[in-house]
């Protein structure tokens, strides 16, 4: 009567397959979008991985560290808990980066199998941007988990549940991919899609494999030991050499160029996205979606003209930072900002309290005329890398590869971008800098920490030079000298002076430089002071005890969170890294 | 009216022939009124009088051939024989033997039933005044466990039958009325129901094959009748309150506590700024708070439902009609619930071999109201019963009048949750079946049958200020602004079996009856959803004004989703023999192919066969025949399938989406969160079955006992995949067992014509167990009911049962002595004192105190252990039913023995979690729990002052800082209710026909009329976290029950 073998095949009619979207330009593109969504879902980088991830370092902390056994201040005190609250859920950063890596392994395989890249320009772009996305997912994976599995083809019955690989093994393949889309992406504006930093260009690929290339060969805590890698194809040379080729080439194209301190940021919220100048790559995050200055950027604490969000600040620098800077340096005060909003005027918070200037709703307002008025997302991209990064990691490589002198251009150029009135300082900088290649290092080291406060770099530049432990307690021992004003800290006023400027919303405070004292403080007459501390009298935990509860060499990563050992049919574990 | 003048018309026609007279009674000898008398073949007829006596005017005097039927005895047939008086004798049917059960592609007579069959009838149904039809069944059946999730009018109703077999799948069993297969049973009017089977062991489920693992429940709706034109009217009115409430904090209390709270947290501002100073907090003594239960959930709710149906027909063309509707005004604000229904079914017999039957059921559902909580929910932070229990019980100047909310306090006003998360809702269903039976030579039957089911349902929801949803999922410019979601499904089903039916009773001998049948059935199912979002709307907007201008926001999504048909493509056949009616054998065998698996698995084979002999036809019995009228031994084994998952699941196929997560793009393609899985092939359930049916006492007591082993193998379980790159997948895996006992028993006490009464009872013992669950040996999943903050709840695991819950065994709280004491700023637990805090935050005295299990002296995630589990040991039910000149009475209970209940609201109303200034449960109240706050408003931190404070406190502080599950908040669920309990009266017939009536009766009823339980939450029969089946049994934001009085009458002209 009916004939069973047609009857009982049906047709997806609302999906498609892959040999459709992946040989159709406009549909494909759709499918580099789907990569990006999984950044944006809740728990993703939206709503987690950009706020903990890189918490605490000599620059960076989280402000919830005094509560040292809250959820939040454990992520970052190197005292997690397995289950901790903010990201033990099925649909955590972990299991969306993964959901993003399937996307691209999809659309990989897709592209190359209907997609004619060896003759269609355009899907050749396209390929090198999920190979690109790709690499940036696993980039973050393994700056915070370490071993990660390794998932490079689309998932099957059989690959389902996957252990940790070893990381030298993903570093490989990443590197091999970055170098296949760089020969597939263009240069910024060399094309329609390279005129936007939201999309990836050339020079973006490049650094990315620059960074790979410096973090696979360097120190690490493995389940072995903390070491650095002993793969020979991840010898220090060969990286270096990597990391050498791979900024000349960005360097030498022409395609990038350092801004103004200021204007790089000014830039990120003017959100016009011109691709060509200091920013190679952001986080192409929607206007209603992300949270960059909700969870990063100068505080308001209530709503006004600039926001109705009444929020920012759950990170800030580390005030020890704030006392590394030389004074003249334009960097200092963009980065590390001693106020909050409150009824739209600045108010002065405490030392414990800088927020990261990079992020202000202000600027969102005066550059691109947008008031955040949505409650839980801002919508600013995530810068996720500059030019100047490129520059020092060039500095960085040559150093190591051809001594101080011939990588000296490279860090000369961001030290004078931050100190655009004193070439002077520059000079005397220079020539203590480029005494040694120790030296050198030791500057690069200095210079990382000046330059992306708040761009979460800081935690994984520790690891590999493995000076986190280092660092840390040197900044715990600063900021203990600070709060009893001792060391170089001895002649810094105890208090604040501060007043309200003509303009009657900018601060002006008076107290924060080497060479100010209370006595010239109180006499300016400022209607305000505070005393200017790190701790409250109620506090239990010391503020320099709470940066670290452990050490943070035996826990540099965070444990895979406990839903994903549960549900690994044994195959994921925290052995080996601390927990 | 209409009746009336049928009347008349029938009378003229009796003019006629041969006047014959006569009286029926009982086997007692009392008279029956009311008994219905047709000659048959014509729609001629008479009722007996008060007396039992009838007059009739026989055309043929000679041959014509006389029925009797009333209902509760047995149809009897007395040929008139030219006589002029006949007296009839009837037996009444309460034995049951020769009840007609629905099978499945055809019907049996109860006494060959080889099979496990329960049943109730449509006059079960009918006494008691119940909005649906899984109500009126509740605790009538042994074996089908029938639990409300919650109480709100459209609330889903749990149908298991003998546990159900699946993990993580749909366990309800296949739903067939008419014949056609249905999602739900609840469009349909109880009033319209003729019975109710319910096939519980593969033997009798394997004719349908594929899908009747679950167990089958059959609805027949009623037919037209030959006879007289019969009238029903039923109406009835009910009033509910709301059944129960729970206490929490007064004003001062809850003041008090906050301050303590505020002090604890080291955030005094959290006091001042909205409480002001500790030394006013005398004032709030004076403070009167609100019930928001009262405001929420207090008012009278009231129902008004009426059927009318109309019935009859000749020996040609039967027919029947009926409407009902149904109006029900619930207790929760807001919420109210309205359907009708419209059935009309047709008979015709155009010729003596040929029958045709065609019948249209009908029925559109409103609702409104967002009720309680959703399990399609964007955040649990949306769940709305939590604001009529905690919300603070005065206004607060800075929390309960400000605009936005303070995200650490995070709590809305009652009423305008519930107007921020309004919902309307309407299905609407056809459903139209025809069919045709020929008798193509003697004993030979083909029938073939065409059925059409459309669904459509309208889903608005909309979304005002506060709610989760208009701050997290709309873009920039619309964030924060009212939203509505437009969602309309279509499901359109097609159905053809032709099946062929022959009786052998021409080719066997006398001693032995052999029936075959034969059949084919081609099903497909369509569906289509329709999704159109709108974002930003204005703010002033609530759901009607949304629902009618979205234009005034701005589309964020339109998707139109269009499922893979699901085919399935069947052959079936059933042999049914009998020797000396003492033996009885049957066998059946079904194919299916379900497009829902790849070729090579499509095909699933379902075999079974039952025994069952007699023992009372033996000759070694005869000595007992005086007492016992029979006694059958059934056994059975077979095998049924499962496909229910959603079709096209074979192929990762990549799928559009609005995206507004995405600068520069508005859709994305990705393939769906749900891991294609090529592999997929049946799920089987292996059932073996031993019954015991008996009747005694002619027929006043009788019974069945019944054992079964069901396994089923190749589980379809949603696997939870998280951090592979797919959220889930489903395949085949594993194992479980579902074993049992079930008992019933139905006694007619006594049986006089003015004086009856019956007690029917049933239980069931059901008893799940994982065997295997494939390549794992546990795993666990999540209820969500506080986002993240708990964690993995549940643990589905080898040797274990779905429903075991995972937490932490309570060991009360910290005492001053555990302490060293308090050492530099710091409580510091003594050496070997268990240490909970990587579960419930910094400790200090009273904190919450939790096992160790593993002996480390420390409780963390690896201290959880199954503290819990919502499977009950037995569950059943007791009706009485009393009848007493005129009067009848009947109570209806109903229990549960032996389940877990997971009390999340009682975790999340007396912990503070993250959050303050929210209110607590009096479990909680000053005096009950540890309390660290001195006189004059500091905290202390000495010990002996701390120990001496407390000597009188019982629980620990609230003060935590994340919601925890421990055996605290398990608590026992069992529970005997008072279903129903019904009185009712019938008047006199012989009033009745003066009043031209042939029945009238008046009954008044209560609804949930109490309920045993030792469970502190509103009620224990609740389910609310059912996004999975692996999270049964958890009492979160559940619409809370309400018992009703009823008043209403029945009529029947």
């Amino acid at each position: 009567m009916v004939s069973c073998e047609d009857t009982l095949e049906v047709e997806s009619k609302s999906a498609l397959d892959e040999s459709v979207i992946f040989s159709n330009p406009s549909l494909a593109e759709g499918a580099v979008a789907g990569i990006i969504h999984s950044f944006g879902e809740t728990n993703s980088y939206r709503g987690r991985f950009i706020l903990y991830y890189g918490m605490n370092t000599d620059t960076e902390v989280t402000h919830s560290l005094r509560d040292v056994n809250d959820d939040k201040a454990r992520l970052s005190n190197y005292n997690t808990n397995v289950n901790n609250g903010q990201m033990n859920s099925e649909n955590n950063a972990w299991a969306k980066f993964y959901e993003g890596i399937e996307r691209a392994n999809v659309a990989i395989r897709g592209l190359r199998t209907y997609g004619n890249v060896e003759n269609d320009a355009y899907m050749a772009q396209l390929l090198g941007e999920v190979l690109t996305l790709r690499a940036v997912v696993y980039n973050d994976l393994l700056n915070a988990w370490g071993d990660v599995p390794a998932r490079f083809e689309p998932i099957t019955s059989e690959t389902l549940y996957q252990p940790r690989a070893n990381r030298d093994e993903i570093y490989k393949q990443l590197l091999a991919d970055l170098e296949e889309a760089a020969t597939m992406v263009p240069w910024p504006n060399e094309n329609r899609l390279t005129q936007s930093t939201e999309r990836i260009n050339k020079a973006f690929v490049k650094g990315l494999r620059a960074r790979l290339a410096l973090a696979a060969c360097g120190f690490g805590q493995r389940p072995s030991g903390l070491a650095r890698s002993t793969d020979p194809d991840l010898a220090s040379e060969k990286m270096y050499a990597i990391v050498k080729q791979e900024t000349l080439d960005i360097i030498n194209s022409g395609t990038a160029e350092l801004e103004t301190f200021e204007g790089v940021f000014r830039s990120l919220h003017r959100e016009d996205y011109v691709a060509g100048k200091e920013i190679l790559w952001e986080i192409p995050f929607d206007a209603g979606r992300g949270r960059v200055i909700f969870d990063l950027g100068v505080k308001h604490t209530n709503a006004d003209k600039y926001t109705a969000q009444n929020r920012g600040g759950s990170n800030g620098p580390n005030p020890s930072i704030f006392y590394d800077f030389d004074i003249d340096d334009v960097r200092r005060d963009i980065s590390c900002v001693p106020y909050e909003w409150t009824d739209g005027v600045q108010v002065p918070t405490n030392a414990n309290k800088f927020y990261f200037g990079k992020y202000r709703y202000e600027w969102l307002f005066e550059e691109s005329g947008r008031r955040v008025d949505a409650p839980n997302d801002d919508g600013l991209n995530f810068i996720y890398m500059r030019y100047s990064d490129v520059l020092l990691m060039a500095a960085e490589a040559i150093n190591e590869l051809d001594g101080p002198a011939a990588a000296a251009p490279y860090l000369r150029e961001v030290r004078e971008r931050a100190f655009p009135n004193h070439p002077e300082k520059v000079d005397a900088f220079m020539a203590q800098a480029t005494a040694s290649k120790e030296a050198f290092f030791e500057a690069i080291v200095d210079e990382r920490a000046f330059e992306f406060i708040g761009e979460k770099l800081r935690k994984r530049d520790l690891i590999r030079w493995n000076l986190l432990g280092t660092k840390l307690a040197e900044s715990a021992d600063k900021l203990q000298q600070f709060e009893n004003r001792e060391g170089k800290y001895a002649d810094l006023p105890e208090k604040i002076y501060y007043k309200t400027a003509d303009d009657g919303e900018s601060v002006v405070i008076y107290g924060l430089n080497y060479g100010d004292t209370d006595e010239a403080g109180a006499a300016l007459g400022y209607a305000e002071n505070k005393t200017w501390k790190l701790n409250s009298d109620s506090d239990v935990t010391m503020y320099w005890e709470a940066l670290y509860r452990n050490d943070p060499n035996s826990r540099q990563f965070w444990p895979i969170w406990q839903v994903f050992v549960d549900s690994s049919n044994g195959q994921l574990s925290n052995d080996g890294y601390g927990y | 009216m209409i009746a009336g003048i049928w009347a008349i018309g029938l009378l003229a026609y009796a003019q006629q022939g041969q006047l014959v007279t006569g009286n029926v009674v009982d086997t007692q000898g009392e008279p029956l009124p009311g008994v219905n008398i047709i000659i048959k073949g014509t729609s001629t007829g008479s009722v007996t009088d008060f007396d039992g006596n009838f007059q009739l005017q026989v055309p043929d005097a000679q041959n014509a051939v006389l029925l009797f039927r009333f209902i509760g005895f047995e149809e009897q047939e007395i040929a008139v024989q030219g006589r002029s008086t006949i007296t009839a004798v009837l037996h009444t049917s309460s034995i049951g033997l020769d009840e007609v059960v629905a099978i499945g592609y055809g019907t049996v007579r109860k006494r060959d039933i080889t099979g496990s069959v329960a049943s109730v009838s449509g006059d079960a149904l009918q006494a008691i005044p119940v909005a649906s039809a899984t109500e009126a069944i509740t605790g009538k059946l042994a074996g089908v466990q029938i639990s409300a999730t919650e109480g709100s009018p459209d609330a889903e109703i749990k149908i298991r039958v003998r546990g159900g077999g699946s993990i993580t799948g749909d366990n309800t069993p296949l739903l067939i009325v008419d014949g056609f297969p249905v999602e739900s049973i609840n469009d349909i009017a109880p009033s319209d129901i003729e019975s109710i089977d319910v096939l519980k062991d593969a033997s009798s489920t394997a004719i349908y094959g594929s899908r009747g693992a679950n167990g089958v429940i059959i609805v027949t709706t009623k037919s037209g009748v030959a006879g007289k034109v019969t009238v029903n009217y039923n109406a009835y009115t009910a009033w509910k309150k709301l059944a129960n409430k729970l206490d929490v904090l007064g004003a001062y209390d809850y003041a008090k506590f906050q301050y303590e709270r505020a002090m604890l947290a080291n955030k005094p501002e959290n006091f001042t700024d909205y409480f002001g100073n500790y030394q006013d907090l005398d004032l709030y003594r004076e403070v009167k708070g609100n019930d928001w239960q009262d405001q929420v959930f207090g008012r009278t709710g009231f129902t008004f439902n009426h059927n009318l149906s109309i019935n009859g027909g000749g020996d040609k063309t039967r027919y029947s009609f009926s409407y009902s509707h149904i109006d029900d005004k619930a207790i929760m604000q807001m919420s109210s619930f309205k359907r009708d229904n419209l059935t009309l079914k047709m008979s015709n017999k155009p010729h003596e071999k040929v029958t045709l039957d065609f019948s249209l059921r009908y029925s559109n559902t409103e609702i409104e109201g967002g009720g309680a909580n959703e399990q399609n929910e964007i955040s649990s932070a949306d769940s709305r019963l939590k604001y009529a229990m905690i919300y603070p019980p005065f206004p607060v100047s800075g929390l309960t009048n400000s605009g936005e909310t303070d995200p650490d306090f995070n709590l809305y006003h009652p009423v305008t949750a519930l107007r921020d998360n309004d919902r309307y809702q309407t299905r609407r269903s056809y459903n139209m079946n025809a069919s045709a039976s020929w008798e193509v030579v003697d004993n030979l039957t083909l029938r073939t049958e065409v059925g059409l089911d459309d669904y459509k349902s309208d889903d608005q929801r909309f979304y005002g200020l506060t709610t989760y949803y208009v701050k997290d999922r709309p873009s920039a410019e619309n964030s924060g602004m009212p939203a509505i979601i437009f969602n309309k499904r279509n499901r359109d089903s097609f159905r053809n079996t032709n099946t062929l039916n022959y009786d052998f009773s021409n080719l066997v001998s006398e001693r032995q009856s052999l029936n075959l049948l034969l059949g084919q059935e081609y099903f497909v199912r369509e569906q289509e959803e329709h999704t159109t979002t709108v974002h930003g709307l204005p703010e002033t907007f609530l759901l009607a004004d949304a629902a009618a201008l979205p234009a005034q926001g701005s589309p964020y999504s339109i998707e139109n989703y269009y499922s893979p048909d699901d085919v399935l493509l069947s052959y079936f056949g059933r042999a049914n023999y009998s020797l000396d009616d003492k033996y009885l054998l049957s066998a059946t065998f079904r194919a299916d192919g379900s497009s829902k698996f790849s070729e090579g698995n499509q095909w699933g084979y379902f075999p079974s066969a039952a025994a069952a002999w007699r023992i009372t036809g033996e000759s070694f019995m005869d000595n007992t025949q005086h007492w016992l009228d029979d006694l059958k031994l059934r056994l059975s084994y077979g095998t049924a399938g499962n496909n229910n998952i959603p079709s096209g699941q074979l192929i990762q196929n990549l799928e559009v989406r609005t995206t507004n997560y995405v600068n520069g793009f508005d859709s994305y393609w990705a393939g769906s969160k749900t891991m294609a899985n090529p592999d997929l092939k049946w799920e089987t359930t292996v059932t073996r079955n031993l019954g015991l049916d008996f009747t005694l006492l002619g027929g006043r007591l009788n019974g069945s006992a019944e054992a079964y082993i069901n396994n089923t193998k190749d589980l379809l379980i949603q696997f939870p995949v998280a951090g592979t790159g797919y959220d889930n997948q489903y395949r085949n895996m594993g194992e479980t067992q579902n074993k049992g006992f079930e008992f019933m028993l139905n006694w007619v006490v006594v049986d006089t014509r003015n004086i009856g009464f019956n007690v029917s009872g049933n239980i069931g013992f059901n008893q799940n167990e994982i065997i295997s669950l494939g390549l794992m040996d546990d795993f666990t999943q999540d209820s969500g009911w506080a986002s993240t903050e708990v964690g993995a709840d549940f643990m589905v695991a080898e040797g274990g049962s779905v429903g075991q819950m995972l937490g932490y065994r309570n060991a009360g709280r910290y005492e001053v002595d555990d302490f060293e004491g308090y050492i530099n700023d710091n409580w510091v637990l003594k050496e070997g004192v268990v240490d909970s805090s990587p579960v419930v935050g910094s400790l200090r005295p009273g904190s919450m105190k939790l096992y160790d299990e593993t002996d480390d002296d420390l409780v963390d995630v690896d201290d959880r252990v199954v503290i819990g589990d919502a499977n009950p040991l037995h569950t059943g039910g007791i009706t009485l039913n009393g009848r007493a000149y005129g009067f009848d009475l009947s109570a209806a209970f109903n229990w549960s023995y032996g389940n877990d209940v997971y009390n999340a609201n009682k975790v999340e109303y007396t912990s503070t979690s993250k959050y303050h200034s929210r209110n607590m449960l009096t479990i909680m109240e000053d005096g009950k729990r540890w309390t660290n706050l001195r006189e004059d408003g500091t905290i202390s931190n000495d010990p002996s002052e701390l120990a001496e404070m407390n000597t009188n406190t019982t629980m620990w502080s609230p003060y935590m800082q994340r919601f925890v599950f421990s055996d605290w908040a398990v608590e026992d669920g069992s529970f005997l209710r008072l279903n129903t309990l019904t009185l009712g009266y019938t008047l006199p017939s012989d009033l009745t026909s003066r009043l031209r009536l042939s029945n009238f009766r008046v009954y008044a009823s209560a609804y949930n009329v109490f309920t045993l339980t030792n469970y502190s939450g509103f009620d224990p029969e609740v389910s609310t976290r059912r996004k999975t089946a692996l999270t049964p049994g958890v009492d979160y934001s559940a619409y809370p029950k309400s018992r009703s009085f009823v008043v209403g009458l029945n009529l029947t002209f």
